[in-house]
This record gives structure tokens, sequence and C-alpha cells, in this order.
């Protein structure tokens, strides 16, 4: 029975340990006590998505999650796409060349939500992406160019024929 | 003065990839919620139950002894010390409204705020604001404007006969005469629900005392720096130069960010008086009662035609449900005002009457939001032309042809004053109904009448849209009909530094528009520096010049003229002491690649190398050669930009569950100059998307006591990726009159969105004779249309 | 939209959480997925005083496909179902209905026996495991217990357990050679609350209908198991022609009849009441063209 618990989480491939208050949110935790604020609230009920993270390899909403939750897992945030030279993920570099981003604030949900989809479904036809994206909410962009970003992703990983 | 423009990469026109994107894409932006200093408190506020009720007694004694809490303030501890919001004055005006930051003796909207607890986090002043006992005394609630103007309603306001905010009645041209001669007269009565902007950032505030030099600085999610500024001198009896306020990345703005807003004038005050950094951030659940609603019609509206289906008359009563209080800044008339006063649109309308009102009710207040009352006008009157279209068996295409003001007629006077020209409506309808092939979507339609009007089970309709939209308004245009307030005139500075690398700064912050990478782009192009060379500063108002801000449409406009004019100084002086440094007239010098140099390169002069004996040696230059490499110049364009566009709409409606489904959308649009194509088509695709929202699914909805029913986003619904289709997008471009020919695009698209897919959806409905006067066109509301359910008492 | 305290405890074995439960009575709750709870921990609609997570328990985190039936567990997913092709194969009802709930970020993380302790009226796996018959197991202080689905949904938001009590799993029996199977929604948006749907199995041999079964999702207090509707269906020759066609229109007709939908935001009841029509025929044909295939 407790208010506050230690947990012991890795988030984008560093070990942390931190004491919380257990009503904490992971996302409020990520942003708060870790400082990473790439994570964004938009509604704190799970329907906008763009607290979306990685959580022990799948996606995620962060502000349905409590940080106690958390507590041995592995969490992926935007801020940990980048790889260890500090070479952007090829879908934040599509998402940036095909101007997949306007106000930037659905983005890191929606940059966890296509790498996932991409995992899961390398070839997918648009209608899919658009599928796999409606849980991802964007007032700015009217989508498109979001959608042409995740197929262009798909289009490059695509193995070459011999 | 050399005439040779520039030989390197012409940036206007390519789409440059914004390089102030990088941090977003990276999830290193500063949002709001991403500040953080030290000592910093939290506050959460306490808001009304009630729509209306008088405040007995608050006792906020369990609050402030809870662990953590720092101070409950209220209202009457405002009193005295800072000035409320008066409704700003307007030439319209029904009659004042007082908004007190803090309610003292009546709360008039459910959300209205009470109290402010800061604590030492956001969790533990929530806890404390569910601490605070509140003595509430209903009132009878106003929740209908037609209800809410009769003389035995009850009052929001005392100082409000009938509840009227604003109201004004316009006539030009003889209506009356119009009406008796006309061939064909149709009238309508159209319901536009409420509606939010719903950016995905809602709104937040840091005010800071004693940060760096400023008594006052805040941080705001806010579109407006400069303005925000000024009021908050004014009202907290501060001198305005020792306030600093700093948009930072912002979630998407839409114009509610636009407003003035007691919550974050209260953190002002309570930063100043506690000498410590506050915070308030704004979750979803306050937003959807504490930020500005937006639409909220009742439209009746007549047209008169001649025996061609021409336009001789237009006249509409129009009723907004306004909220309760007048908005600070722009007051209750943005909605009433521009709803009848802009109904006309593109088309040709000889003469105009209307009767608007805004009356206030116990709601949340109305502010502005993209293209505020042009989306519900524009749909009212394209619905109409379609019903005169049906009635005269013209096609619905050719009839607003030969409605629209064509390119040969401008410059145009219209009945509502507006004087339209450098704008292609006409080649707009052109091309969309070409680029569409429009001709076959009829006749493919007209084939279906065998088939009951299905395809694949579903029924088609088609809907066709022209919208003008005035944009980057000069000092002789209001943008808030009636304001006293002119935003027409915005400065640039620009700034050679010692490196010669070039600043650009203007107070045009950027909720996503990227107009940093827009401006350096013209400043690229004006000067001949390289755009990598170039950055620009746009969000705070101790490193920008005055501007008004980000608003209706005005940054392409304002900020590349204003770039523009500094520029042409800028470069004078460049080549001036060019000149003097490589002995050779000013007039055989250009600038290329950020390189003084002769036109035949016999010689040259880097940027870099001018400006440090500039800077640093001043003394071998004459005085009369080295007046500094800062321009700051102000630029008012005079009168504004008419952007304009046709959007074509087809529809598949399941008529047994009424949904509602966009298979193909064109759009043609004239945006004038371009600077940056995907940037203007992500505004364009971004505004259809909100439009189809408008259309379909989004609404806000109140009982009649006036208690929110739609209070978070399971509720209010907003379009995702499924529900808009792939845009297809061209342009009938035409430069305006202003500086280097730029228009705005912002708020265009959303107009014709909005009215071609209400259009596509009667449409439908007609095929079956049936019709559809509400919107949203829900599910349930197309099966009344159809028939298919009984239609409401 | 903080949550008010609470005291939080993760369970390590299905004992501890019993009697942590039992122990708080109606002031405590379950947390497995919280992709329903937390939402209402966040809006202040709960306040409970005690949140007992347990999705340390191993023994819950348990998808069992039998010869005769599938059990689930309570920290099974609802992507667990999904990317399970035994699911897919054996209880293609089930995967339908799991592919249209919510979104991937909560489906990787809410519980199919959370949705059914939930029992939110427009939810899919209320109506599903009423469909297949299913068995909700219980535990608790005085120990374990079953009840069959239409026992557990005693009304909107509520259900049979007791303070103390915690669904640990569920139980969907395999369906029947011959039967085909079809979940249909209709909500606003892909993944939104359906406002009204249908669960519906029908098993047919030499084009009779042995068996029907028909829950309407949406109505207001739960699922709905349109009886009367079965009872009109079992027996009947039906075929993707026009016996089918009356068949259904005759059962939507008692469903729009016996149907008691409420009022909302989102739908009138009327509207509603409609759709439980327009669902049920979907449902039913889909379903019947899908026995074809056997």
């Amino acid at each position: 029975m407790a208010r506050e618990q230690r947990i012991s989480v890795t988030v984008n491939g560093k070990a942390y340990e931190k004491t919380v208050p257990v009503r904490l949110s992971l996302a409020d935790f990520i942003r708060e006590h870790l400082h990473l604020t790439g994570t964004h609230l938009g509604c704190e009920h799970g329907v906008c998505g763009a607290c979306t993270i990685q959580m022990n390899g799948r996606s995620a909403r962060s502000c349905l999650t409590l940080a106690v939750q958390a507590d041995g897992a592995d969490i992926v945030t935007i801020e940990g796409l980048r790889s260890a030279d500090g070479t952007r993920h090829p879908m934040q570099q599509a998402f940036h060349e095909h101007f997949a981003l306007q106000c930037g604030y659905c983005t890191p949900g929606m940059l966890i939500t296509a790498i996932e989809l991409l995992r899961n479904n390398p070839e997918p036809n648009e209608q899919e992406v658009r599928e796999a994206l409606s849980g991802n909410l964007c007032r700015c962009t009217g989508y498109q160019a979001i959608v042409d970003a995740v197929l262009a992703v798909a289009r490059q990983q695509r193995p070459v024929e011999g | 003065m050399s005439d040779a423009r520039f030989v390197n990469l012409r940036a206007v026109g390519t789409s440059v990839l914004p390089d102030e994107a990088i941090p977003l894409v990276e999830g290193e932006g500063r949002f709001l919620n991403d500040i953080r200093l030290p000592g910093m408190y939290h506050i959460a506020f306490l808001r009304s139950p009630h729509a209306h009720a008088r405040l007995r007694a608050i006792d906020a004694t369990k609050a402030r002894e809870l662990s953590g809490v720092v101070e409950v303030l209220t209202g009457k501890d405002l009193l005295g010390k800072v000035e409320p919001f008066r409704s700003m004055p307007n030439r319209f005006s029904g009659g004042e409204s007082t908004q007190h930051w803090l309610a003292v003796d009546k709360v008039r909207f459910c959300g209205e705020a009470i109290c402010a607890v800061v604590a030492e986090d956001r969790a533990t002043a929530e806890d404390a604001v569910e601490l605070i006992e509140v003595d509430y005394e209903p009132l009878p609630a106003v929740t209908d404007p037609r209800l809410g103007e009769r003389d035995d309603a009850p009052l929001v306001h005392d100082t409000c006969p009938n509840n009227y905010l604003i109201k004004r009645e316009y006539e030009r041209g003889d209506v009356a005469g119009a009406f008796k001669a006309a061939h064909l007269t149709v009238k309508r009565q159209f319901r536009i629900g409420r509606k939010q902007a719903l950016c995905l950032e809602s709104r937040g505030c840091v005010a800071a005392y004693r940060e760096s030099t400023f008594t006052l600085m805040l941080w705001m999610s806010h579109q407006l720096p400069y303005v925000v500024r000024h009021y908050v001198a004014e009202h907290l009896r501060l001198p305005e130069n020792e306030v600093r306020v700093i948009a930072p990345h912002t979630g998407g703005g839409f114009g509610q960010k636009a407003s003035i807003y007691p919550e974050e004038f209260v953190c002002a005050y309570l930063a100043l008086r506690l000498r410590r950094p506050v915070k308030w951030v704004e979750d979803r659940l306050e937003n959807m009662v504490a930020s500005t609603h937006a639409r909220d019609q009742f439209i009746d509206v007549e047209l008169a035609v001649d025996r061609d289906g021409c336009i001789t008359a237009l006249s509409s009563d129009v009723w907004v449900d306004v909220g309760a209080y007048s908005t600070y800044l722009w007051s209750a008339g943005m909605e009433p005002l521009q709803t009848a006063g802009l109904m006309p649109g593109p088309y040709k309308v000889p003469a105009l009457r209307y009767r608007t009102r805004g009356v206030a009710t116990n709601k949340t207040p109305v502010g502005p939001y993209r293209a505020v009352g042009r989306p519900s006008a524009s749909a009212s009157l394209e619905l109409l032309l379609d019903e005169v279209a049906r009635r005269l068996e013209i096609d619905p295409a050719e009839l607003r042809q030969r409605n629209l003001i064509p390119p040969e007629a401008m410059p145009y006077r219209n009945a509502n004053n507006l004087v339209h020209d450098n704008v292609n409506y006409l080649p707009c309808l052109k091309l969309a109904t070409a680029k569409a092939d429009y001709a076959r979507l009829r006749a493919e339609q007209r084939e279906l009448l065998a088939n009951g009007h299905l395809v694949n089970g579903k029924l088609r309709g088609i809907g066709i849209s022209c919208y003008a939209e005035l944009t980057g308004l000069g000092t002789t245009t209001a943008v808030g009909p009636g304001t006293l307030l002119q935003p027409g005139r915005d400065a640039v500075t620009l700034r050679l530094e010692t490196s010669g690398v070039l600043t650009v700064a203007a107070a045009l912050p950027s909720q996503g528009q990227r107009i940093i990478t827009a401006m350096r782009q013209v400043a690229a192009d004006e000067l001949g520096i390289r755009l990598e060379d170039i950055s620009c500063l746009t969000n705070d108002t101790a490193t920008a010049p005055y501007g008004f801000g980000t608003f209706a449409s005005r940054t392409a406009v304002f900020g590349s003229g204003a770039v523009i004019q500094a520029a042409r100084e800028l470069r004078h002086r460049i080549l001036a002491l060019g000149a003097f440094l490589l002995e050779v007239p000013a007039e055989d010098l250009t600038i290329v690649n950020s390189v003084v140099q002769t036109i035949d390169r016999s010689k040259t002069l880097p940027l870099r190398e001018m400006t440090k004996k500039s800077y640093f040696s001043a003394k071998d230059i004459p005085p009369e050669l080295n007046p500094g490499f800062e321009v700051t110049s102000f630029y008012d364009p005079k009168f504004g930009s008419f952007a304009g566009g046709a959007h074509i709409a087809v529809v598949d409606i399941d008529p047994q569950t009424g949904e509602v489904k966009i298979v193909r959308y064109v759009a043609a649009e004239d945006v004038g100059t371009v600077i940056n194509p995907a940037v203007v088509e992500g505004q364009i695709i971004g505004g259809i998307a909100q439009g189809i929202g408008e259309a379909l699914l989004e609404e806000i909805l109140y009982d009649d006591a006036g208690q929110p029913r739609t209070v978070s986003l399971a509720d209010y619904l907003v379009p995702s990726a499924l529900e808009i289709p792939r845009i297809e997008l061209y342009h009938a471009n035409t430069p305006s009159g202003a500086l280097g020919g730029f228009k705005g695009c912002g708020e265009g698209s959303i107009i014709g969105a909005v009215a071609a897919v209400a259009c596509a959806v009667a449409d439908a409905l007609s095929r079956r004779g049936g019709d559809i006067h509400e919107f949203p066109a829900t599910p349930e509301r197309v099966l009344t249309g159809l028939g298919v359910l009984p239609a409401e008492a | 939209m903080k949550p008010a305290s609470f005291d939080y405890y993760a369970a390590r074995t299905l004992e501890e959480a019993s009697r942590i439960l039992a122990d708080a009575g109606r002031d405590g709750r379950v947390l497995a997925g919280g992709q329903s709870l937390v939402p209402m921990l966040n809006f202040r609609i709960v306040n409970p005083a005690i949140v007992v997570d347990i999705n340390r328990i191993d023994v819950l985190d348990r998808l069992e496909v039998g010869t005769d039936s599938l059990t689930v567990g309570a920290l099974v997913r609802h992507a667990d179902l999904l990317c399970n092709t035994h699911v897919r194969e054996g209880w293609p009802l089930l995967a339908e209905a799991t592919a249209q709930v919510a979104h991937p970020a909560i489906r990787n993380r809410g519980t199919v026996c959370g949705s059914v302790a939930h029992n939110d009226p427009a939810a899919e796996h209320p109506s599903v495991l009423v469909t297949l018959d299913g068995t909700v197991v219980i535990c608790g202080p005085a120990g374990r217990r079953e009840l069959k689905a239409e026992q557990f949904f005693t009304g909107m938001l509520s259900n049979a357990l007791e303070p103390g009590e915690m669904v640990v799993e569920l139980r969907y029996p395999r369906p029947p050679a011959g039967t085909g199977a079809a979940f249909v929604e209709f909500a606003r948006r892909l993944g939104d609350f359906a406002i009204a749907g249908a669960a519906a199995t029908l098993t047919m041999r030499d084009g009779r209908c042995e068996r029907a079964r028909l829950t309407i999702v949406g109505m207001g207090d739960g699922p709905f198991r349109a009886r009367a509707a079965e009872d009109v269906l079992t027996g009947r020759r039906l075929g993707v022609n026009k016996d089918g066609r009356e068949a259904f229109a005759e059962v939507a007709a008692h469903v729009v009849t016996a149907v008691e939908p409420t009022d909302d935001v989102h739908a009138s009841s009327a509207y509603r009441r409609h759709l439980a029509g327009v669902m049920t025929v979907r449902a039913l044909e889909t379903a019947l063209a899908r026995a074809g295939g056997h």
C-alpha cells in the first residue's frame, strides 16, 4: 500500500531509478521527471494519440498508463528514435521531407504509430495507412502529407528485387 | 542600382525544406508545457458548474489548508486591483458586457473561472479546487438566441437589453424591388451548429517576475504577442516596456489563441503578487468550456434571381449565439457581422440586405475560428444556389459560372461594399470542373436514375462551392467589422550581423505555417543572400519589432511585403558600401549567394568581409556610407488581397445508416504568388480537413439548462485520417495588388470545404426528394432528411 | 486532469489481489490494461481509495486454445487475440469484433476481461461473449465461481461481481461446424464506441438454420440478446436469396421493437433503434454467407 513507489525503467536505452507518486501518469513521468518533453499531452483520456510511446515494443498511450506500471519496462519515445550517431529515423526524415508536420504537436504519437505499422505491415496500401493512423488526431495537416511520408518509407524499405 | 536580378536559385516558389521543423520532428520543440522555471508554481481553476447563477459566498478555507497549496485567489481579491474586460468598442454594439477575470457576483456560463488555486504541482492544485465550497443561487439560463432576444427572456447582462451584444441592419441597392421583379425567389432556414478550433495543444501560460530585465515575462500559447503585451500592461497598470511576451512553439491556433482570456491575465497578476513564476496549462476538459467556441448560427436567407439564374438580390436574417461575454479583443461582432456581411462571397450581388444579431446566452463565449462567419454563410448561399439550379433546371456549375465575378469585371464593388480585384474566381471554377471531369460526374449521376440513384447501394451526391477570402487586410479594411482595432500595419527588421549573416525579425509567430521559412525565402530573393545565411525571429516582443501577429491570413502579405520594403533600403546600403570598398559604381554591382560582386564577377566582396569592416573598422569608412545594416520598415498594404477558389466534393451516402463518405475531392485555388508550394498545399488541405469536420462531424451541444453535453474528445469528433479523402489540388494563381503579389491562404479552403460538402449531401438527398438544412450533416440528420427517421418535434 | 490521490498495490498473486480488494469493498478498483479505468481516474469520475494492479500476476496472462474452448485470462490484451491465428480461425466473431476496438495503442494495453467487466453498452466484447455462450470465471474471497455471460451483465456499466471479486478468465466454447459469424457495428469514426452493432452466429445444416445467436450492441443497458429473433431463425430455411432476406427482415422487425435504446449526445433512441435493425440484417446476411463456406 503506497502513495509513492520506486520504479526502475529504461527509457531510450537509458536506465532510471526514480521515486514517483503512484497517481503520476507515465506521460508526466517522462516529461517532468526525465525532462523528455517530446511526448505531448493533448487530451489525457487516450483519444488524441499525441502521447503515444512504445512500451515493451508496442505502442501505448502514456496518458493512460501509470508511471508505476512502467516499473521494469522498456520505453521508447520520440527522442529515442534517432540512431546512436544522431541520424534521424527514416520516418522522421520522411516526415520532414514530405512536410508531414505543421505545428508538430501530434508528431511524436504519429511517428511511433507509423513505425509500428510498418513493422507489422511493411507494404500497406493507403487505406491501411489511414486506418492505422486513425487513432492519432492531427488538426493542421489534413493527413495527406503524413500518409505520403509513411508510404514513402514503406517504399524505401522494400527489399530490392534481385 | 543594378537591374540585374539574382542568378542564384530563386527561393520564392520553391518548396524549401523548413529548418524550423527539425526540432519538432526530433522531439525537441519547446511548447508552453515544456517550460520549467525554478520555483515555479502551478495553477488550477475552479470553474462554474452552473450556466447562470449568483455567487453568494466562497469558502476556500479547506483548500488553503491543503498541504502544498500556496494561495487561492477569488474575484473579490482582484476588484480594484485590475481592470476587468469590458467589451471592445464596436460601432454596432448592442450593450456592453463586463467580464471579471474571476467571477465576482455572478457566473454566466458553465466553465467560467471562479477561483485560481496556486500550488506546488498541478495535481495538488486540482485537489484543492475540489475543497472550495461555493454557495450558488442558480438563475434561469438563456440557451437559444431566438428566445434570448425576446422581451421576456432572462438577461445575461443587465446592460444588454434583449441580450443583444451586437446588432446591425444593412441595406444597399433596391432589395424589395429586386424581390418583387424576380423570376424566382428561394428561401431557406439553416442551422449551423457550434464548433471549436480544437487545437491539439490547448492554451497555457507561464508568467514570471523579474526574469532578465523584465518586470513581467509571459510565455503564452498565443498568436498575437504584441497585442497581449499591450493589454496585459494596460490591465495590470504596468509600463508596457517592462513586459515581455513570448509565444513558444504553439500547437495550433486557428484564431482560438488570438483572443484575450482571463486565465492568462490571472497568471500574470499572480506572478507579480507572489514574485514567483507560475504556470497554467489548460487541460482538455477545461478547453472544451473555457476557450472560445465558434459558428452557432441560425440563418434565414432568401435569394432573388432572374430567368438566367443570376442573383438580383440577397437578403438574410442571422442570429448568432455568441455566448456569455463579448470576447475580448474581437467583440461579439465577429460571427454575426461576417456571416451576414460576407455572404455574397465571390458572386455578383447587386442588392444586399441583412439584419444580424449576436445574442448573449449562458454558454462559452464565441470568438474567431478559421474563416469566422464565412463557412456558414457560404454554405447557406451555395445551398440556395443549388436549389435555384434545381428549380430552373440549370446545371449547378453553369449557374455559378453565370454569377461569379469574372476577371474582366474587376475591380468590382459588391453590394457589401467590398472591392474584388486581382482574383481568379472564374478560372478556378473552370479548372476545378475540368480536372474533376465534372460533366462526366453529372452524367454518371444521371445514369444512376434507373438504379434508384444508387451506386453500390449508396446515394451519390456532387457539391460545388466557390469562395472569396479577403486576406492581408491593410488599414482601410477592418479585420473585426466595426471594431476600432486597426491591425493594418506591421514591421519587419532586417539586420546584417557582424559575420554577414542576415536576421529577419517580425512579430508573426507560427503555429505550423512556416512563417520563418517563408520570410527567409523572400529575403533570400530580395537580397541575394543564401538561404542558409538567413535566420528569422518571430515570437518574442523583445526581439521582433511591432507586428499585430498571426491572424486573418495576413502573414504572407505583411511579412513578405515588409521584408521587400526593408530589403530595398538594406540592399541600397549594401551596394553603396560595396561600391566604396570595391571602387566601382553601385549600378555595376549585385549580390549573389551572399557575395557583393560586379555583374561580370570581376570584383567580389563576400558580405561577411563587408560587415566585418563596417562593424569593426568603421574609421576607414565615410560615416554617410555606414549608417548601419539594420533597417526596420512598416508595411501597410492599404487594401486586402482577395484569394479565391472552387471546390468539388463527391459523396456516397448509405441510405440505411446515413453515413456520408467523401469519395472524391477536387480543389482549384488562387492564392497569389506562392512562396513555398508544399507549405501552401499543407495549409489548403488542413483547411479542407477542418471544413469536412464542420460539415459532417463536429458539434458542441448544450442542454436546455446550459449544461454542455460534449465534454471530451469522445464527444466532440474531429476528423481522423479515415474521414479525409486524398485531395486533388490545382492552382489558378494570379498576383494580388500587394507588394510581391502575395495572398493569404490560411482560411479560404475551409470556406470552400464546408459549402462543397454540405451541397454534396443536399444534392444526394435531393435525388430522393429529400433535404437537409441543419449541419453538421450527421447520419441521423441525413436519415431525417431522407424521411427514414421522423423529424424531431 | 490529474487523478485524485489513491493507494496503489501491485499484487503478485491472485490471493493477494482478492484479499486487498475484499478489504477495500466498493472503494477498490482493479487495474489491468487501464484503458477504461485511467480515463475515469483522470476525469475524477471515479475516486477509489485503492487501485490494485494485477499486471504482475503471471497466472492471469493465459491464452489457451483448446479443442472445445478458448480460455482468455485477465491479462490477455485485445492485440494478443488479433495476432493469434487459432483465435482468428476458431472464433472468427471474436477476432472480427476485437479488430474494431478503438485503435492499436489502446488494443496493445487494454484487456478483453477488462472490457467485459467494464460493460460499456457500446463496447464489443460483452456482446460477443453473450453471442458465443461464453462463461465468466470469477475469483474472490469466497473462492472461485462461474457465471454465464448473460448472468454476468446486470445493466449499463454494471456486473454481478461482489465486492472483492474480479474476473480472472473468460471461456468461449468453440463454435460448431457449419457456423458462420459476423460482427458489424456503426460508429461515427472507426474505433469510436458503437452507436449500434450486432453480433450474429448462424449454424447451418443443409440450408436450414440449426442454431442462431444474435446480440445487439449499444442499446443502453448492456448486451441485448435478441431471443425472439433467434427463435424466428431457428429451424428456418435460409439461403442467400429470397428466403434469407425475408427471414432477416422479420428478425430485424423483432429487434427494432424489442430494444430499448437511450438518447445520448451521439444518437437519439429513434436512430439507435433504426440502426439496430440495419445492423441485424447486415450481420445476419454476412454470417449466412460465411456459413456457406463451411
